[in-house]
């Protein structure tokens, strides 16, 4: 029983934590958030496992197959993938 | 005569010449290998024991098949030198579809996202330690891999980041008394290729990055069972239930002059209550009744000072890890551990490391040690992603 207590507060902590950040954004902060450029995802997301990787370390064709696997891997939103990868695509 | 000639083969020269233009364009099907490997040497005492020796290697290499912009193929193989013999392990093999933006769907041989250090952590070029914390890898409490489906995706709420997994796998067994290792009855194992009792497992995970620098994650993940022992056995019926929570923190602070990257899970395991008849010698059984409940956990620190000015330093990174291992106390594989670990690593490339590591696990118990457990390590690893 105490088991699913602190599953059921740790689930309604996330839940939450949720709502908090949701209520707490204003227009602003979502519009620059969205306006984030693929470098600084780059540098925010791919840290959170591994080192930021080099644009030069595979070619274009292998960072596109590398991006899907990313994507899925890391579960990252399409707008994360897709702009960190544009952007080292670009810086390749 | 000579100028229809001459047209037909200027014709199959511009032909030839888009042809080849054509080969260099990159086609829709892709195909790549990348993966990990290691080799290290290690110098172990355990209870005395002392073993020092150069761990043979591992090589993980990862086969990615890109068929379209929505469907990929991938799988991983490990190969692994272990006490003078090559095993093979067959991490995973699966099939994902992205249905839309938010909803990706995978089948097959795949990592569990119950937490996150057996599916995105453990890699050894990943992994700031050469070793996993207690409660993961062999006779670990916290399921690495299932065959089943899974739906998985992430998107974005205001400045927040959700993302979410579910999905339904063969389920765990139960290790009885009458299997290979009577000593560990009740232990769970997730290695089930096949289902053993027609009753799957279902489970999930849900992750938070509430904050707009995605610096921090919150997880939750759970993972259940209304049958673990074989069809038709006495244990079919035991139920068990996983659960698990997690914590990501990895910013670069100005303040600190690098990377601080925190890592931490707790995982909790619960199978219904049995008693297990085991043959402790040839004609003597013993009747062992425990509540079967184990938890394990893990908290990573790592510092990396990037923003040194001096080139070797940025290079460096201090680590340190504390784990605990709680199994079933009254069970043949109840144990109680704790693992500090301090390392120093350094990086020659974004994804190439050298590891020196210190680990001390104290405690009772585990695997084929009964009483007083009392080791101390030191590893020398080098590892790199492909």
């Amino acid at each position: 029983m105490k088991t699913y207590k602190i599953f059921g507060i740790a689930t309604a902590v996330i839940g939450i934590l949720t709502v908090f950040t949701l209520g707490s954004c204003s227009t602003e902060q979502v519009t620059a958030y969205k306006n984030k450029s693929g470098a600084q995802l780059w540098g925010e997301n791919c840290i959170r496992c591994h080192n930021t990787p080099s644009p030069a370390a595979y070619n274009d064709t292998d960072w596109t197959t590398i991006e899907m696997h990313m994507r899925i891997r890391a579960n990252l939103s399409k707008e994360q993938s897709e702009k960190v990868f544009d952007f080292i695509r670009s810086a390749n | 005569m000579k100028k229809l000639i001459l047209v037909i083969f200027l014709g199959f020269l511009a032909f030839g010449v888009k042809a080849q233009v054509n080969d260099f364009k990159s086609s829709k099907t892709q195909f790549m290998i990348r993966g990990y490997g290691h080799m290290g040497y290690e110098n172990v005492n355990t209870n005395g024991d002392r073993e020092s020796s150069y761990d043979g290697g591992a090589f993980a290499p990862i086969f990615l098949f890109k068929h379209s912009d929505r469907l990929m193929f991938e799988t991983e193989l490990e190969f692994v030198i272990n006490e003078g013999s090559l095993e093979v392990g067959f991490e995973y093999a699966n099939i994902m579809y992205i249905l839309n933006d938010y909803m990706t769907i995978r089948g097959g041989k795949f990592l569990l996202p119950f937490g996150t250090f057996m599916e995105r952590l453990h890699p050894s070029w990943i992994n700031r330690m050469p070793t996993k914390p207690l409660g993961f890898g062999h006779d670990g409490i916290a399921p690495g891999s299932g065959v089943g489906v899974e739906l998985r995706g992430a998107f974005r709420v205001g400045t927040s980041t959700i993302n979410y997994s579910v999905y339904n796998t063969n389920g765990p067994g139960i290790k009885t008394p009458e299997g290979v290792e009577p000593g560990e009855a009740g232990m769970l194992t997730f290695n089930n290729l096949i289902d053993n009792n027609n009753s799957r497992a279902f489970g999930g995970r849900l992750g938070i990055l509430p904050f707009a620098n995605n610096s921090t994650e919150f997880g939750v993940s759970f993972y259940s069972t209304d049958k673990a022992g074989n069809t038709g056995s006495i244990y079919e019926n035991l139920g068990a239930n996983l659960f698990a929570f997690d914590f990501s923190f990895v910013k670069q602070l100005a303040g600190l002059g690098g990377i601080v990257d925190i890592k931490s899970q707790y995982n909790k395991s619960k199978v219904d209550n049995m008693i297990y008849t085991v043959e402790e010698t040839p004609g003597e059984f013993e009747n062992l009744n425990f509540d079967n409940n184990s938890n394990s956990f893990y908290a990573q620190l790592s510092y990396r000072p990037t923003m040194s000015g001096s080139d070797f330093i940025s290079k460096l990174e201090f680590v340190t890890r504390y784990s605990t291992l709680r199994t079933p106390e009254g069970a043949g594989w109840e144990a109680n551990k704790k693992e500090y670990s301090f390392g120093l690593n350094y990086w020659i490339s974004w994804r190439s490391l050298i590891k020196l590591n210190y680990q001390s696990i104290t405690g009772e118990g585990g695997h084929d040690t009964i009483g007083g457990f009392d080791q101390k390590g030191l590893y020398l690893h080098w590892a790199i992603g492909l």
